[in-house]
C-alpha cells in the first residue's frame, strides 16, 4: 500500500479512537478534541470572531506553517474528511479514474469556489459571526460521525448482543447476561447526514469533488502552499504518457504532465507510484517545471464573496431571534434553550462554538442535544440540555473539557456544581400532587441538590412539592423523572443561569447566595418546624393557626393505629 | 436505663451520638421482652456492630445462611445502589453489608449470586460511587448489575394485588430461587420510610405507574405479595433520617444491622429502631407496614415477637 494510504489510514483511525473516547469517564491528558484544532479554519475563524488569540487554538498554526515545507499535507495525510471522501469515492467511483479532463487547466473554475468560500467565512468573521458550522471541514465530519455514526453503531452493536444473550450462560458467559449497549439519540441527525450525504455524492462528479472546489481550509492551505519546497518533480525520463494526470484526484497536474499546481496537490503520491519511468519524485530538488499555474480567483469574485459573508452575518444578526444572545437575553429567549454548564455567556458562546458535536457525543445522559433555529439562525446545531430526556448528571463534567475551543469552559467538577444552568418551575396544573391530590413526589425524591421540599398545603391530604428556586441548579432530574405523560409538570427553564467567561463559579454562586451544598453538610428545613416557629407558611401565605386540617406528622407517616 | 439528663444545648452538638443512644434506650424493653422468651429462635435480630461482623452475626442468630439458601440455588439481592453516592452519604447499601451476604450465601453454596437494583440516577456512577460493584468484583459467580432496560423484564401478573395488578419484573428474579433484601435504612418523602417492601419497587421496571394511577402504599403491599424476600437484612450502619431517599439530608449513625426472615418485621423494627425527622414512630403509622401487616404479609407487631440482640 501507498506510504500516503497507511498514514492517512492510521492517522483516521487516531481520530476515530479520540472520539470515542470522548466520553465519562475521560482518560486524563488524552486530547480527545485535538483533531478540531487542528483545523486552521476553526482556529482563525473562532479567534477572528472573538478578536483574540487563543493558544489551544494554536496548533493549526504550527500545521499551516509546515504547510510552506511540506505542502498540504493536511489534506491527504491528516484530515478526517479527506479520509472519508476518499473511501466514499472509492465506493461510488467503482475504482473509475477522473478520465482525460483531469488537467489542471481543464478542470474548470469550479476549484476557485473554495477560496469564495474562505473569504465568505471570513466575512461573516469580520462581524463577529460565526459560519464556520456550515464550512470547517473538521466540524462537518465530527458532528456526522458522532451524531450520525456513532448512535447506530451502538443501536447495532446492542441489537447483536441481545441476538445472542440467551446463549451467554450456556458459554460461561454469565457476566454478560445483562450487559447491554446504551444507543444515544439527536436530533437533527436526518439533516446533519444529508449535508454529508451531499458532500460525499459531489464525488460522482470529480473526485475529492469537496477538497478540490469547496473546502475553506483547502483554500487557506492552498494560499500556503504555492511552492513547497518538498514537491512533485518530474525527471527527463517523463515519457508523457498521462497516467499520472489521469490519476491524480486532486487534478493538480498541467496537460504537459510536468507542471504541477501545488496548491492543488495534497502529496497523496499516487503519481509517483503510478508512473512506470519511475520519473516522478516528491522531493526538495530536481527538476520543477514551474512557473506553477496560477490560481485566479478574480478580486470582483473574492470582494463579492466577502461582502455576501458581511450580508449574510448581517442578516442573521438582524433576525429576531438574534437579540436573545445580545441585547434582549432574557426577553426573546426560548425557554427551552438551556445551555450546558459552563457555557461562555451566549455573545461568545456562538462565536466560539463549531457545532462540531463533540459535547453531544460525550455527554453521559445524552441530554445535550443539538438545536435548529431556537438560537437564533446563527445557534443552528449548537448544544442545549433537554431535561425531558435526561438529566445533566451532577457528577460529570465531560462537555466542558472535550469542547475543541473553550465555548463550554472545562470546569473541575466542584465549580462545575456551581454552574447554574437554569431553573425548575412547577406547573401546577398538571403535577399530580397538587392538582389530583396523589402521593408522588419523585421530583423531591430525586432531586440531588435537595431544591425540592414536600410541604403541606391547604385542601391537600397529601404533601406538595415546592421548589427553592436557589438551591435548583437546573440540572432537570425532577423533570426527566415526572410521571406526568408528555410535556413535565416540572419544568426547567434557562430562568437564573450562570454564564461566566471568567472566574469562579462557586465564588459567583456565594455572592448570590445560591446554595448547591454538599451532600452531609446541611440538613433538610422540615417545613413542619418552621410552622411550630410560629412563622407564615409559604405556600398558603396564611400563619399556622388558619391552615385547614394541617396534619402535623412529616411527609409519608399516618396518625397510625395499635 | 438511667442517665444524668443533658442540656438540650449540648444534646444538639452531639445529637448524633446520642440519638443512637437514645433509639438503643427506647427499645431496650422490647430486648428484654423478646429475650425473655427463653431460647425459642428468634423472628428478629438486631446485631451492633461493624457493618460487616454484626450481618454476619445478625444472619448466624438467625439460624444461618444455610437456613435461606441451600446448595445450587439462584439468588439475588436486592440493596439500594440508585443514587451515586459514597456510603458516608447513607442513600445505598453500606457495599460492607453486601460483600458479608455475598461471602455467606455463596458458603451456603449458592451457584450464583446477583446483586441488582434499577437506578435513578446513571447506571455507571451508581454502580461505581456506591461501592457494592467492587465489592462484587471480588467474589466468583458473583455480579453486581443496575438493570434499567426493557428486554431483562418480564410482564408477571400480581393475583393478589389490589392497585397493581400486573408490573414487569426482572427476569434474573423471576428466575432466582432465593430473594434477600437488603435495603438502607431511610426516610421516603412519600411512604415516611423506604425499607425492604418499598425496596422491591427496584426490581420493577416501571415504578412511576405505582404514584401517578395508584395509591402508592397499596401498590407497594400487592408488590410483596409478588416479591416477598424469604430474608431481610436491613442495613442501619448510619440511617438517612430525612432529606430521604435521595438525601442530603441527616445521617444518624446507629451501627445496626436488622434481620428477619418476614420482610414486614424487619422493616417494623427498623422503623421503631430509627429515628425519622427527629422524632419516634410505630410501625403501624407507615402507612404500607400497617396494611401489609393487615393483609396477613407479615407482623409488624415487634413486642409480640421474639427479638434477640446481639453485640459484635
Amino acid at each position: 500500500m501507498r506510504f500516503q494510504r497507511i498514514v492517512q489510514t492510521l492517522v483516521f483511525a487516531l481520530f476515530i479512537f479520540l472520539l470515542w473516547r470522548a466520553a465519562y469517564p475521560l482518560v486524563e491528558n488524552l486530547p480527545v478534541d485535538i483533531f478540531l484544532r487542528f483545523d486552521p479554519l476553526i482556529s482563525l475563524g473562532v479567534m477572528g470572531a472573538v478578536r483574540r488569540f487563543i493558544p489551544a487554538l494554536a496548533w493549526a498554526l504550527v500545521l499551516v506553517a509546515l504547510t510552506f515545507f511540506l505542502g498540504r499535507l493536511f489534506c491527504g495525510y491528516i484530515c478526517p474528511m479527506g479520509a472519508t471522501i476518499d473511501f466514499t469515492d472509492r465506493v461510488i467511483r467503482k475504482k473509475k479514474q477522473p478520465g482525460k479532463t483531469n488537467s489542471f487547466e481543464a478542470a474548470g473554475r469550479w476549484r476557485t469556489v473554495k477560496y469564495l468560500f474562505l473569504t465568505g467565512v471570513l466575512g461573516t468573521t469580520l462581524l463577529g459571526v460565526s459560519s464556520l458550522f456550515l464550512f470547517s471541514p473538521l466540524s462537518l465530519i465530527t458532528r456526522f460521525y458522532s451524531l450520525v455514526i456513532y448512535p447506530p453503531l451502538m443501536m447495532f452493536s446492542d441489537a447483536a448482543l441481545s441476538l445472542f444473550q440467551p446463549l451467554f450462560p450456556r458459554i460461561g458467559l454469565d457476566s454478560l447476561s445483562l450487559a447491554y449497549v446504551e444507543t444515544p439519540r439527536f436530533d437533527t441527525n436526518l439533516f446533519v447526514a444529508a449535508l454529508a450525504a451531499g458532500i460525499f455524492a459531489m464525488g460522482l462528479i470529480k473526485p475529492r469533488f469537496w477538497c478540490r472546489n469547496l473546502c475553506p481550509a483547502g483554500a487557506l492551505y492552498a494560499l500556503c502552499s504555492k511552492k513547497p519546497l518538498f514537491r512533485r518533480r518530474v525527471s527527463e525520463d517523463c515519457t508523457a504518457c498521462g497516467r499520472c494526470l489521469r490519476a491524480c484526484p486532486m487534478a493538480a497536474i498541467g496537460e504537459d504532465f510536468v507542471t504541477t499546481a501545488h496548491t492543488e496537490c495534497v502529496v497523496c503520491l499516487k503519481c509517483q507510484e503510478i508512473c512506470p519511468e519511475n520519473a516522478i519524485s516528491f522531493s526538495a530538488r530536481g527538476r520543477d517545471r514551474s512557473p506553477v499555474p496560477e490560481f485566479n480567483a478574480g478580486r470582483r469574485a473574492v470582494l463579492t464573496a466577502g461582502a455576501a459573508g458581511v450580508g449574510a452575518a448581517a442578516i442573521a444578526m438582524t433576525s429576531l431571534n438574534y437579540l436573545h444572545a445580545g441585547e434582549a437575553p432574557r426577553a426573546l429567549r426560548a425557554s427551552t434553550l438551556i445551555r450546558p454548564p459552563g457555557a461562555l455567556p451566549e455573545v461568545e458562546f456562538q462565536e466560539r462554538c463549531v457545532r462540531c458535536g463533540e459535547c453531544m457525543k460525550a455527554c453521559l445522559t445524552n441530554t445535550l442535544q443539538p438545536v435548529w433555529f431556537e438560537a437564533g439562525l446563527t445557534g443552528l446545531w449548537s448544544p442545549r440540555v433537554t431535561p425531558r430526556l435526561a438529566a445533566c448528571e451532577q457528577k460529570c463534567n465531560v462537555c466542558g473539557h472535550v469542547c475543541p475551543t473553550g465555548a463550554i469552559r472545562p470546569l473541575p467538577l466542584q465549580d462545575k456544581k456551581y454552574a447554574k444552568i437554569g431553573t425548575a418551575a412547577i406547573e401546577k396544573s398538571l403535577c399530580l400532587a397538587w392538582e389530583q391530590n396523589k402521593k408522588c413526589l419523585i421530583c423531591d425524591e430525586i432531586c440531588p441538590y435537595n431544591a425540592i421540599s414536600t410541604q403541606f398545603a391547604p385542601d391537600h391530604t397529601v404533601t406538595v412539592p415546592v421548589i427553592d428556586e436557589d438551591k435548583c441548579n437546573g440540572c432537570g432530574y425532577c423533570e426527566m423523572r415526572c410521571p406526568v405523560t408528555g410535556k413535565s409538570a416540572i419544568r426547567v427553564s434557562p430562568q437564573g443561569e450562570l454564564r461566566l467567561a471568567y472566574g469562579s463559579y462557586e465564588e459567583k454562586a456565594r455572592e448570590l447566595k445560591l446554595i448547591f451544598h454538599a451532600k452531609d453538610s446541611v440538613q433538610d428545613q422540615f417545613i413542619l418546624d418552621r410552622n411550630d416557629a410560629g412563622q407564615p407558611s409559604e405556600t398558603t401565605g396564611q400563619p399556622p393557626e388558619k391552615r385547614e386540617t394541617p396534619p402535623k406528622l412529616p411527609p409519608g407517616f399516618i396518625t397510625g393505629g395499635e | 436505663m438511667a442517665r444524668k439528663p443533658i442540656g438540650r444545648r449540648e444534646f444538639l452538638q452531639k445529637s448524633t451520638k446520642y440519638t443512637a443512644f437514645a433509639a438503643a434506650g427506647a427499645a431496650a424493653p422490647m430486648f428484654l421482652r423478646g429475650n425473655a422468651s427463653a431460647d425459642a429462635p428468634p423472628d428478629i435480630v438486631v446485631a451492633q456492630g461493624a457493618p460487616g461482623a454484626a450481618t454476619k452475626a445478625a444472619v448466624e442468630a438467625l439460624g444461618g445462611m444455610g437456613k435461606f439458601v441451600k446448595k445450587g440455588q439462584k439468588v439475588v439481592i436486592k440493596p439500594n445502589m440508585s443514587w451515586a453516592d459514597p456510603p458516608e452519604s447513607a442513600t445505598s447499601t453500606n457495599p460492607e453489608v453486601v460483600r458479608e451476604l455475598v461471602s455467606m450465601c455463596l458458603d451456603a453454596g449458592a451457584s450464583s449470586v446477583m446483586v441488582l437494583d434499577n437506578a435513578l440516577r446513571k447506571v455507571e456512577l451508581c454502580l461505581e460511587m456506591s461501592g457494592i460493584q467492587q465489592v462484587c468484583e471480588l467474589f466468583p459467580r458473583t455480579s453486581a448489575e443496575i438493570v434499567t432496560k426493557q428486554r431483562f423484564y418480564q410482564d408477571t401478573p400480581i393475583p393478589k394485588g389490589q392497585d397493581l395488578k400486573s408490573t414487569m419484573v426482572m427476569k434474573k428474579v423471576l428466575d432466582a430461587d432465593v430473594l434477600i433484601a437488603a435495603p438502607i435504612a431511610k426516610s421516603h418523602g412519600a411512604t415516611g420510610v423506604t425499607l425492604g417492601m418499598k425496596g422491591m419497587m427496584g426490581l420493577i421496571f416501571d415504578r412511576e405507574v405505582m404514584h401517578y394511577k395508584m395509591d402508592l402504599d397499596t401498590a407497594i403491599v400487592d408488590l410483596c405479595t409478588l416479591l416477598r424476600p424469604q430474608l431481610t437484612v436491613i442495613d442501619a450502619i448510619r440511617i438517612l433520617t430525612d432529606g430521604g431517599p435521595g438525601g442530603p439530608g441527616k445521617i444518624i449513625t446507629l451501627n445496626k444491622v436488622i434481620a428477619s426472615a418476614d420482610v414486614v418485621a424487619a422493616d417494623a423494627m427498623a422503623t421503631e429502631l430509627g429515628t425519622w425527622y427527629e422524632k419516634k414512630f410505630k410501625a403501624s403509622q407507615v402507612k404500607h407496614i400497617a396494611q401489609a401487616h393487615e393483609r396477613g404479609l407479615g407482623n409488624m407487631k415487634v413486642a409480640e415477637q421474639v427479638v434477640k440482640e446481639v453485640t459484635v
